[in-house]
């Protein structure tokens, strides 16, 4: 059984996470990335974006596109993946390596940018978890 | 105690800095470098085609002498000459209890998080004492680093440690890819795609067993020059040449019996798999982007009972097989000097990274002033 029932409660509860870490701390990183992240999802089909907001230091730090909306901006970076797989991956349960060796998730583009973010998600991981157990914004 | 190293500061971004190196913990061993290779694995990560961590301490492929060790080292003692492995295994997985140790988890994990084992890191830098990762559980490109016990090999006393250092690397891979991933049989033909300090290994390991012909491709003719020199019987050049022809017109139309890329392309791996004879097997050496994807035809799977499979480290176990690499040497039969072209210092790894990339060394080696 999925873990997002449709579309909509993909855009709800992981958007909705998104949106959390524009004005976080960790939503700087994105300068560093230095490009538009797409994240593509299947099971159920979605399509989010991180638009960053320049001038770094700014709040927020991006917006946080959906479905058609995300359609318009060539990313930097692709991710595509399960929706469970991206829940999983929110929650720190997945092993990057692991998940591109099996294709689980595809990353297109230069990945080398994304490691910039990896060592500061430890913070992140629970206060997804968190945000889960809380079912999502209030 | 400070050391010199050269530091990885951001992809693409080289400082040579003095760092400040913790001692060695129980079951580990600092080593002070006499001369570490400098292997494509580095670039890969230099230019991060290979994402980990910075700052990182680059450089796996080392020799030295060991210069302490912490609680409960019962192999190594200092003054000992020593070969850096960059896969300590744990020994008790199942992968190491079957025979398999280059796919124990416990190194491939530390090394994705560019800390020892543990978690920790031995380097750090600055006055706020920032980690400073290590490249693969090694860290060469330092004059003193420090490494699991499982991470050193010693040698016998007298060693030279330049020729050594080769064998923490590129010979044991390309060696091991030959002897035990394809299981290369005398009169076998063999191609082998780079010719860059692995793929002369893989040609000098075929030579060995008596493998014909044994084909080399690349797109340098220097590198080509090279070839030959360690065992290549016929060469093609990349560029000029239709590759999968000239193969095809070598081996009577069948293609060869092993194929080894050790360059890694996606286009390459496919090139590799598709000169492969019905019932050949293709062997990818050479480390692609972590989310690079190859295109290959279904059908050849079963019609022709293709095996397409990896190499890592030679899939060896380096404490056995590295000291029998340095008997080979001894006895004349494994040519390791000819691969020594060029020595740089400390800090002039990006100058060697260009030698390397433009095909003008075989292997460039940073050696340490004493
Ligand atoms: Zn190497
Ligand atoms: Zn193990």
């Amino acid at each position: 059984m999925a873990f997002f029932a449709d579309t909509e409660a993909l855009y709800r509860i992981l958007g909705g996470f998104f949106e959390t870490l524009t004005t976080a701390e960790e939503g700087q990183l994105i300068h560093r990335v230095g490009g538009p992240v797409l994240f593509l999802y299947h099971r159920p089909e979605g399509r989010l974006l991180w638009s960053p907001l320049p001038p770094p230091g700014q709040r927020p730090a991006f917006r946080v596109a959906y479905g058609d909306d995300a359609a318009g901006e060539p990313p930097l970076l692709t991710f595509e993946q399960d929706a469970d797989t991206a829940h999983r991956f929110w929650l720190g349960e997945i092993d990057l390596a692991q998940a591109l060796a099996r294709q689980q998730l595809r990353a297109i583009g230069p990945l080398s940018r994304a490691m910039k973010l990896l060592p500061h998600l430890d913070s992140v991981y629970p206060r997804y978890a968190a945000w889960v157990a809380g079912g999502g914004p209030a | 105690m400070r050391v010199r190293a050269s530091v990885l500061a951001d992809y693409g971004l080289l400082q040579e800095e003095e760092l400040e190196l913790d001692g060695p913990g129980p079951g580990e061993v600092a080593v002070r470098l006499s001369a570490a290779g400098v292997c494509h694995s580095d670039y890969h990560v230099f230019s991060g085609d290979l994402p980990l961590p910075t700052p990182m301490v680059l450089g796996h492929e080392g020799a030295g002498v060991v210069a302490a060790v912490g609680a409960g080292v019962a192999t190594v003692r200092p003054g000992d000459p020593v070969v850096l492995s960059w896969l300590p295994s744990c020994g008790r997985c199942r992968f190491c209890l079957s025979g398999r140790p280059e796919l124990c988890r416990v190194p491939a994990t530390a090394a994705q998080h560019g800390t020892l084992p543990g978690g920790r890191t031995p380097f750090r830098r600055g006055v706020t004492r920032e980690p400073v990762y290590q490249f693969s559980l090694t860290g060469a490109f330092a004059e003193v680093t420090v490494v699991p016990e499982s991470g050193v090999v010693r040698l016998p006393p007298g060693t030279d440690l330049e020729v050594a250092a080769l064998l923490g690397c590129s010979v044991l891979t390309g060696t091991g890819a030959v002897w035990r991933t394809a299981a290369v049989r005398p009169g076998e033909s063999v191609a082998v795609f780079g010719s860059g300090g692995i793929g002369l290994n893989v040609l000098q390991g075929a030579q060995l067993v008596s493998a014909y012909p044994r084909i080399a491709i690349d797109v340098s003719q220097r590198r080509l020059a090279a070839a030959i020199e360690f065992g290549a019987t016929h060469t093609v050049r990349a560029d000029q040449d239709s590759v999968l022809d000239r193969i095809l017109e070598l081996t009577g139309g069948l293609g060869v019996d092993a194929a080894f890329e050790a360059i890694g392309r996606p286009e390459t791996i496919a090139a590799a798999f598709n000169a492969t004879c019905a019932g050949g097997r293709a062997v990818v050496i050479g480390v692609a982007p972590p989310n690079a994807e190859v295109g290959l035809n279904a059908f050849a799977f079963p019609s022709q009972e293709k095996t397409l499979t990896g190499c890592w480290y030679g899939q060896s176990s380096p404490a056995r097989d590295i000291p029998a690499l340095l008997r080979l040497h001894n006895a004349g039969s494994l040519r390791l000097r000819p691969l020594l072209s060029q020595r740089y210092g400390l800090g002039e790894l990006e100058r060697a990274f260009e030698a390397m990339l433009d095909g003008s060394v075989n292997r460039a080696l940073i050696v340490f002033d004493p």
